[in-house]
């Protein structure tokens, strides 16, 4: 496996995403984020120092995400890497996120 | 060009994504070229799988063909699913990007980060096979 995920779903879901995440690993992410919605969580955490790459398969699952447990969600991507934070950039998906280099 | 056959399935992905690294290597991009050029290959390559196989039941090969020369590396994707020329479609513009995410459409965000990741970017329907042409300079000539 490319990816690995560790989840703690209380109000505050956290998710690990470690290595690549394409349309295959996608659907696994996707699947995680669908068993988290259903304890509606407020936040979502998402820690992606060890992702190195992102497709618009993996972006769509965020989107996904905001879809399922509602607009008032707040995701934070945790310590990305430049290519990611490049990739989220320009799909403009940086307005809808909050980057930070630390989680507390 | 050097020709390596795929079977059209979505665990595909790694093994063309890593052939793709490999000679991005060799080529001398930039980390940053090669990241985008695997980028745009993935995100076609998924299309293709989805959309061109799964979707509409057929099966079929992804081949990647590679060239190295003249100051760019060329890479094709050619497949035998449906004809689709992904630059037919409509590209997401300013206002969809604005929109909030539970706004958004779906789709649109892999052919624009396509487009914006190389050089070139070109479609062709050649003996009934879907070519995607992918172009990056090498800075060497």
């Amino acid at each position: 496996m490319s990816f690995t995920i560790l989840a703690e779903a209380k109000k505050i879901a956290k998710i690990t995403l470690t290595g690549e995440i394409d349309s295959l690993s996608a659907r696994e992410f996707q699947k995680e984020i669908e068993k988290m919605a259903a304890e509606s969580p407020d936040e979502l955490v998402l820690f992606v120092e060890n992702l190195t790459f992102i497709s618009s398969a993996g972006l769509r699952v965020l989107i996904f995400a905001k879809q399922k447990m509602g607009s008032g969600l707040a995701i934070y991507i945790v310590k990305p890497q430049e290519s990611v934070i490049e990739t989220l950039e320009k799909t403009g998906l940086q307005h809808s996120v909050n980057i930070v280099d630390q989680y507390l | 060009m050097e020709r390596i056959t795929f079977p059209g399935t979505l665990d595909s992905l790694e093994g063309i994504r890593q052939i793709v690294k490999e000679e991005s290597q060799r080529a001398g991009l930039s980390k940053k070229a090669a990241y985008n050029l695997i980028l745009a290959i993935d995100e076609i390559a998924t299309n293709i799988i989805v959309h061109g196989y799964e979707e509409t039941g057929n099966e079929g090969p992804v081949d990647v063909l590679t060239e190295n020369s003249d100051g760019k590396l060329t890479v094709i994707l050619e497949d035998d699913a449906p004809p689709f020329d992904p630059l037919k479609r409509e590209l997401p513009n300013e206002e969809f990007f604005n929109k909030p995410l539970e706004e958004r459409p779906i789709g649109g965000m892999g052919i624009h980060l396509t487009i914006n990741a190389v050089d070139e970017f070109k479609y062709e329907l050649a003996d009934n096979r879907n070519r995607n042409i992918f172009i990056v300079k090498t800075g060497d000539n």
